[in-house]
């Protein structure tokens, strides 16, 4: 009897470790890779959560696991910039104080958040999850790989520089408006965004000091207090850390150009940024992407100038695209939503895959890494039954470093005690 | 001279402003026709006369003076119905909206009252192929009020109206956040009280029809009484497997006409809903499984109602929309690939949710005799990236114009003049 579960113990550790192995081949597919063209019959070789080859006719390795994608499309796994998956909902907003950088948002993930499930179930594989809006410096959001009911420090991503949230405009101001504190205008949150970024060069300042002073060999110098709050701050002064900030209204993001370049902080995405379009010049030369939604307009006063229309004006400016979800509920038609900008936008159909992948890569810094199938990148990848722009397509498979997280099984709908 | 010169004047701008609001003669040519009802046309042809659908079919002449438009390579299909929105009475943010005025029963207001044909969502609604909407008054009271069907055309409310009275809209859910009725049940006796005294005042208004100076005449009882009476459906908002259960009781207690508005919870009673000819507007495609759930199982609801031979349509949003009620095919294209027939999602998008509001004798397909609301897409309607090339309605081509294409030109203009300007400084 020992004997036996002595046995089976040892199949379920091979079959565990042959699951991890991050080996596998998707063989006879239509690969959109994104940066290097659209390869019919091609296939991708994953191997360690690697790429390792692509293309037509290659010899896959003996030993790997291969499937069999004929007829469906390969593209790379979707990336998500702008939501708030993966934490409970009591979590989203720290609503103590306009400033709080001193929040962190991997203190608070959930690996087996059921919005994690759903979100892999509409191709998924990378997200950059955050708090929401109430705060003018709300704290540091995190990018994760969306590994289901893994531990946490397995699903983020190391190795990029983390982006605080900003958030300008309504929000905060209705906020703290409604509490009888500041801010509660325009004016408010500008001052209160100044004055931290203020406070913390003078932290960044005595720092500096102790530490050159350290390094000099000076004695009987005492290290200044550590203040968390100007921990973070003082890392985005030295660039340890960028800026992903809310705001909708063109007035806002120059000001918010202008901001970051008095601060000298550098400044990732302007999230929402439904004015975007208004601004697209001033955008592409700060180098800022855009993150938005493709026709969400009108739910308030600031986001009444959203419109569809947009994303050519600032595509032929220049500025880094990417179509962002903001919820667990739209991150799972990230692709539909490339499909929607083609509608309002005459651009070729790489470019809407782009806004969802590689784009969205480059705003999280991690274009060398993600977003595009190509020998030596991270092997996230989403099998579509149909091409992933043709809106009746569905998800087959998710895959995250050669592991497969989602496998598309039809529920076949069963109804149990139905009435009468 | 002067006199003369006036009159002329006066003339044309009168013959100019006739033809501006004229009818055209429209023939629609080559185009692949979806007439929703019967058999696809390829290559087909569709007359518009007078604001309505004339001939189709193949092989049709242009009239003289008709305008032509060729459809070549597209696809021309009814215009699109929103069985659930607020399109007209929402208002600019801030404003404040006309809809859900205060009380629990408020089955006498009437969303007509509140229709502003200036609202923006209307040209940005219709761009987007939805031609025909219903504007309810509200959803989030236990009995709520009337609903309109809306053309999205025309100047002035009255000449936008398909149909008044259309629904009567009660929610099952809608506990009220201070006082009663708190809970389900309370909604429960509420609706119930509500239908009871309407039938007492019926009989009283009917004892009393000689002396009809005695009798105390009640908006809210004869709102309530042309539900009883089965003239006006009543379309219950639900948001699971209780609010349906007790939506089909109060139903079949009081025999009323209903219309079930689901996001959830709707599969268990779809043999049910098909044996009693009950329709439902189906909002849920996009509805969050539960964590218990499969994450397919509501993108496949409108596949099994379908199978169940339930009369179902698609609404996109689980509240009345504004400004995306454009985003109606989202529901379609997800049902599609999980299951449902291109064919029946193109009907739950048309033809079903006008037979569910009781206006297919004018709209939601294209038939002759029917009121000229066309549409011509790039691609088929369930494909999201189909362009809208043409949209008609009441026969009237419609400017391809909204707040936001106005935006477009605005700033397109505005970041190109910028981008020179810069250009030339840096040179």
């Amino acid at each position: 009897m020992r004997r036996k579960i002595l046995y089976l113990l040892t199949v379920f550790i091979l079959i565990a470790v042959s699951a991890a192995a991050q080996d596998l081949a998707l063989k006879g597919g239509t690969i959109l890779t994104i940066t290097k063209g659209t390869i019919e019959n091609g296939t991708v070789v994953i191997q360690d959560g690697k790429i390792t080859a692509v293309g037509k006719n290659i010899n896959i390795p003996s030993g790997i696991k291969i499937i069999d994608v004929t007829g469906k499309y390969v593209m790379p796994g979707l990336i998500d910039s702008h939501t708030h998956i993966a934490f409970g909902m009591g979590d989203g907003n720290e609503v103590s104080n306009p400033v709080t950088p001193q929040i962190w948002m991997k203190e608070v993930l959930d690996p087996g958040h059921d919005t994690i499930r759903t979100t892999l179930a509409g191709g998924v594989t990378t997200v950059k999850t955050m708090h929401g809006s109430a705060n003018v410096i709300g704290g540091v959001n995190v990018t994760i790989k969306l590994k289901y009911n893994h531990p946490v420090e397995e699903m983020m991503v190391k190795g990029v520089r983390q982006q605080l949230k900003m958030a300008l405009g309504e929000n905060p101001k209705r906020l703290y408006g409604s509490k009888g504190r500041m801010p509660s205008t325009r004016m408010g949150n500008a001052y209160v965004a100044r004055k931290a970024f203020i406070e913390a060069q003078e932290y960044k300042a005595k720092w500096d000091k102790y530490e050159k002073e350290k390094a000099a060999g000076k004695k009987d110098i005492k290290p200044p207090e550590k203040d968390l709050k100007m921990e973070t701050l003082r890392m985005v002064l030295e660039k340890d850390m960028t800026i992903d900030c809310h705001t909708y209204r063109a007035d806002e993001i120059v000001w918010l150009l202008k901001f970051c370049k008095e601060f000298d902080i550098v400044l990732k995405q302007i999230s929402h940024c439904v004015d975007g379009y208004k601004v697209a010049d001033l955008m592409a030369e700060a180098g800022v992407s855009f993150g938005g939604w493709v026709d969400w307009w009108g739910m308030k006063e600031e986001m009444y100038d959203g419109c569809p229309f947009g994303f050519k004006i600032m595509h032929d400016a220049g500025v880094n695209i990417v179509i962002n979800s903001d919820s667990a509920n739209e991150g799972r038609f990230l692709y539909l939503n490339a499909a929607k900008m083609l509608k309002y936008n005459d651009l070729p159909e790489i470019e809407a895959l782009k806004m969802i992948t590689i784009n969205a890569a480059r705003s999280l810094e991690m274009e060398e890494r993600i977003g595009s199938i190509e020998v030596g990148k991270d092997g996230d990848m989403a099998v579509f039954d149909k091409h992933p722009l043709d809106s009746t397509t569905k998800v087959l498979k998710t895959i995250i470093e050669g592991v497969i997280y989602y496998d598309y099984v039809e529920s076949r709908v069963r109804v149990k005690g139905s009435y009468r | 001279m002067k006199k003369k010169i006036a009159i002329i004047c006066a003339a044309l701008f009168y013959l100019g402003a006739f033809y501006a609001d004229a009818q055209e003669t429209i023939l629609i040519k080559n185009g692949t026709i979806v007439p929703v009802v019967g058999k696809v046309i390829t290559s087909g042809n569709l007359l518009i006369t007078d604001g309505i659908i004339a001939k189709i079919g193949t092989g049709i002449k242009a009239p003289e003076k008709a305008k032509i438009i060729d459809a070549k390579g597209m696809y021309v299909y009814p215009g699109m119905i929103g069985p659930l929105t607020a399109v007209g009475v929402t208002g600019y943010p801030g404003a404040g909206s006309d809809t859900d005025e205060i009380g629990v029963s408020t089955p006498h207001m009437d969303s007509y009252d509140a229709v502003n044909p200036e609202d923006e969502c209307i040209e940005v609604t219709r761009i987007d192929g939805v031609t025909t909407v219903l504007t309810v008054s509200g959803t989030r009271s236990a009995i709520n009020g009337k609903a309109v069907a809306l053309n999205l055309e025309g100047n002035l409310a009255e000449d936008m109206v398909i149909k008044r009275d259309v629904v009567q809209i009660f929610n099952t859910g809608a506990r009220a956040r201070n006082g009663y009725p708190s809970t389900l049940s309370g909604v429960n006796s509420l609706i119930r009280d509500k239908l009871n005294q309407a039938k007492l005042y019926a009989e009283k208004k009917k004892k009393k029809a000689k002396s009809p100076k005695k009798f105390k005449y009640d908006l809210e009882m004869e709102a309530l009484n042309q539900v009883l009476s089965r003239k006006v459906p009543a379309l219950f908002i639900t948001s699971d497997e209780v609010t349906i259960r007790n939506a089909l009781h109060i139903i079949e207690e009081y025999n009323l006409k209903g219309i079930i508005f689901a996001t959830a919870g709707i599969l268990k009673f779809a043999e049910k809903l098909a044996a009693e000819n009950i329709p439902v507007i189906w909002a849920g495609t996009t509805t969050m499984p539960q964590r218990w759930e499969a994450v397919d199982k509501y993108y496949q609801t409108a596949f099994v109602l379908a199978k169940k031979g339930v009369l179902f349509a698609f609404n996109e949003s689980g509240r009345p929309g504004s400004r995306n009620v454009r985003r109606q095919p989202v529901p379609a294209s997800l049902s599609v690939a999980y299951g449902l027939s291109e064919q029946e999602a193109i009907k739950a998008l048309t033809i079903n949710p006008a037979k569910i509001l009781g206006i297919d004798n004018q709209v939601g397909s294209l038939e002759k005799g029917k009121t000229a609301n066309v549409i011509i897409c790039t691609k088929s309607l369930v494909q999201l990236s189909s362009k809208i090339h043409t949209v008609i309605i009441n026969g009237k081509i419609i400017p391809k114009t909204s707040v936001q294409t106005r935006l477009l030109d605005k700033f397109k203009k505005i970041v190109q003049e910028r981008k020179k300007q810069s250009r030339e400084k840096r040179e």
